[in-house]
């Protein structure tokens, strides 16, 4: 998304979504990530330059999984499913 | 790792609940200006999409579609006092610890270590969610974010796409 949006500079972090700047109550993961981050601001030479932070998340994720916790989440705290639809043609 | 293609996945999931392909921005250039001054020295901005309110504030809809709207939040507010709705991702490690998304604590750490010269004052927050109204977007929402940025004298914004 970050390549086609090209902002200035990007920092990537292959995390999955909800965890940009790092895992909960790791303060010290959170605060590399955002040094890291930072760093890009003054080291980035072109416009669009995104750097991927060599973090890893240590277990898999991939899109189904990303579904399945949210629909989770949403049972867990009794949400709905989006009631938003498409108008009618 | 292999990186998860949300953008694929959700296409698919969109047009699965019946609706047109979703148009992503794309742009063919980036812009550009240089940092005039150290990190040491920089007033930093932070603007987040996650949907994050002051407990006071009106809320976001966690299912937001086409909110053009923002809240400001003081740097100084405690984390207890700030929520967050926003069903587009898994927000559950974002509640217990709202830095995962929204790192608000950790920048005024920064600050304080002088490693920013200053983190800017209000954040902005956003929760747009799926937006099918990107020109009002540029041409209302954002004129309105660059001037709280103008008046805090910010030299770079960290943004945190939720």
């Amino acid at each position: 998304m970050m390549e086609q949006v090209k902002p200035p500079r990007s920092a990537f972090i292959n995390f999955p979504l909800g965890h940009q700047c790092g895992r909960p109550h790791d303060r010290d993961l959170q605060m590399r990530i955002l040094r890291d981050a930072l760093k890009i601001l003054s080291s980035a030479s072109k416009p669009g330059e995104i750097v991927d932070l060599s973090y890893e998340w240590g277990e898999p994720f991939d899109w189904p999984g990303f579904m399945q916790d949210l629909m989770q989440m949403l049972e867990e705290e009794g949400s709905p499913v989006q009631e938003w639809k498409p108008k009618e043609k | 790792m292999k990186y998860v293609d949300y953008v694929s996945g959700l296409n698919e999931w969109y047009q699965s609940q019946g609706f047109p392909p979703y148009r992503w921005s794309v742009f063919d250039s980036s812009p550009w200006a240089s940092m005039k001054k150290p990190l040491t020295e920089a007033t930093i901005a932070l603007i987040s999409s996650a949907g994050i309110f002051r407990d006071d504030q009106e809320p976001f809809d966690p299912w937001s579609v086409n909110d053009l709207s923002f809240r400001e939040i003081p740097k100084e507010t405690p984390l207890q006092r700030l929520k967050l709705h926003d069903n587009y991702f898994d927000h559950r490690d974002a509640l217990k610890d709202l830095n995962c998304v929204f790192p608000l604590e950790r920048l005024r750490e920064l600050e304080e270590e002088r490693y920013i010269g200053r983190l800017a004052s209000p954040a902005i927050t956003l929760g747009m969610g799926r937006l099918y109204k990107r020109t009002a977007l540029q041409t209302e929402t954002v004129p309105k974010i660059v001037e709280v940025l103008r008046k805090q004298d910010a030299d770079a914004v960290l943004l945190v796409a939720a």
